[in-house]
């Protein structure tokens, strides 16, 4: 408990810290239009939020299609990626052949990715997603794929010898076990879509934090820009750690066991 | 349920004819190696039974098929030539026979409680849900772990894990209780208090067990007869009733002596056929 408090604090120690660096960086450099001080960007970003700005739409609007996009896009990588890892685990053949043409996904960087999608689909949606996917649910499929090897195979016949039904070892004995290489996934593949999503939008989708991003930087409006790049960190920051953290420490309550 | 196991008991000694838990008829399994002519025999014309209510051991060297056969019998693993059958108790509705099984090691899902690893098992047997409180509360203190119900596995000491994977077989109100060299994991002092606990059991739940082990003395102890495997090939070679009354105390003459005759037979033949 002590320890956890002792983090929060150090950690928020650290972002303050942040802040006065930059709030006194800004007070030196005495130009506005090169690095706004703090308490301008907070004041913008209420603004962006209460206005409807040169597109039509306040900020609540681009904020809620990009969680859209990145959360459409990360729930279909994810399916996509254990749906792949646990077919290479059951079956010999596609673990063959999936383990041949994995490697050469991921090595592909993830900019060309994106540009590859986007001149086979256009800036479209679809464009979006499918370069997340490429990027990303390969990942999830060999860490999938590298969980379903390391299954216990004695509880898994302690299962069978007291004759649980298939639903009822799927449930927990095969997913629990899954459960750390899913979230080892998870983070990754969520860090990357946010990323790749943010990409698309600057490059050509239509609306969303990126695209209001480099809308201004075309402007060469320094406080806009430096808002919503603010916006986009701290939201994804909330959702890493407030959402993600939260569910993996509930997740794992039975491994703190051991500590106490 | 409780009173219809009490009721269905035989007396100890000589009284009505016993109906068998468990038998197994000419047993035989083998394996070839792909791609060779080599083949293993791993358990050859094996023949045993195992009565309601009695404590029958199997006693053998390590790799002599001991686990194999008890994975037969629980239906995990095939089998060659023979039979094998399992039968409800006695003076319970008729259904199909439950098998209870204690490994080696605990084989408990860490990531569930204590009752929830109990829950796993009478989820398993299609035990109806109201009855899971009161069978969890009763086993787990059965195995002298009244109260542990919200714990988790890895805060409990190796030879608690192993109780709760013993109530966790009981719960389930087995036909037949098999057990695979259950206290082998655990250091000398702990295996012997899980004895005496085992023995406690024996009284009051009465349940029928099938035990493995590579130890005489535990086997002369706790059983009510004795199986004697060899290996190459893999058969029983003896059968020994031990008719010492219970409660029993391992430092016991008589069953001492008895101890000493089977060691030195066992090896005898163990050391014969090696050569």
């Amino acid at each position: 408990m002590t320890s956890s408090v002792h983090s929060v604090g150090l950690r928020t120690g650290s972002v303050v810290a942040l802040l006065l660096l930059w709030w006194i960086a800004a007070k030196l450099m005495h130009d506005p239009d090169v690095l706004p001080s703090p308490a301008a960007i907070a004041v913008t970003i209420a603004q962006d939020f209460v206005d409807p700005g040169p597109t039509g739409h306040s900020a609540t609007f681009h904020v809620a299609l990009t969680l859209a996009r990145i959360f459409a896009a990360f729930a279909a990588s994810m399916l996509a990626g254990i749906a792949i890892g646990l077919a290479m685990g059951r079956n010999r053949v596609v673990e063959g052949a999936l383990l041949a043409v994995i490697p050469l996904m991921l090595t592909m960087p993830t900019i060309l990715m994106v540009f590859l999608a986007v001149m086979w689909f256009g800036f479209s949606e679809a464009g979006g997603l499918i370069a997340v996917m490429a990027v990303v649910t390969p990942y999830v499929a060999v860490n999938i794929f590298e969980g379903a090897k390391a299954m216990d195979k004695s509880l898994i016949d302690m299962g069978v010898a007291f004759k649980a039904q298939h639903s009822l070892l799927i449930r927990k004995v095969y997913l629990p076990q899954l459960m750390p290489y899913i979230f080892s996934a998870f983070r990754y593949a969520f860090g990357m879509t946010w990323k790749i999503v943010a990409l698309a939008e600057t490059f050509g989708l239509k609306f969303g934090i990126g695209y209001m991003f480099f809308f201004w930087f075309e402007q060469f409006n320094m406080v806009q820009v430096l808002a919503w790049i603010v916006m986009f960190v701290v939201l994804m920051l909330v959702l890493e750690h407030g959402l993600f953290a939260r569910l993996e420490s509930r997740a794992f309550a039975w491994r703190g066991a051991i500590a106490h | 349920m409780e009173t219809a196991h009490v009721g269905s008991q035989p007396t100890v000694g000589p009284g009505p004819v016993l109906s068998s838990a468990v038998t197994v008829r000419n047993l035989s399994k083998g394996f070839s190696k792909p791609g060779t002519d080599t083949h293993f025999t791993v358990l050859d014309d094996i023949s045993l039974s195992v009565e309601e209510g009695k404590f029958v051991s199997i006693v053998g060297p390590s790799g002599c098929g001991k686990s194999t056969l008890l994975n037969i019998i629980a239906g995990i693993e095939p089998y060659d030539g023979g039979s094998v059958e399992v039968s409800p108790r006695r003076g319970t509705p008729t259904h199909e026979p439950r098998i209870g099984y204690v490994f080696q090691s605990p084989r408990l899902l860490n990531w569930l409680t204590v009752a929830g690893n109990i829950e796993f098992a009478l989820e398993a047997q299609n035990v109806p849900r109201p009855q899971w409180r009161e069978r969890i509360t009763r086993q787990l203190a059965m195995v002298g772990l009244g109260g542990q119900e919200r714990n988790y596995p890895l805060k409990l000491s190796g030879g608690m894990q192993q109780r709760v994977a013993i109530a966790r077989a009981l719960a389930i109100e087995p036909d037949i209780l098999l057990m695979d060299e259950p206290f082998s994991h655990l250091d000398a002092i702990t295996a012997r208090k899980m004895r005496f606990d085992l023995m406690d059991i024996l009284a009051k739940a009465k349940p029928t067990i099938l035990f493995v082990t590579h130890d005489l003395a535990e086997a002369v102890f706790l059983s009510d007869r004795i199986y004697m495997m060899k290996i190459n090939p893999a058969r029983i070679f003896r059968e020994v009733a031990i008719d010492c009354p219970r409660p029993r105390k391992p430092e016991d003459p008589g069953l001492l002596d008895l101890e000493k005759d089977l060691v030195r037979e066992f090896f005898g033949v163990l050391e014969g056929t090696r050569r």
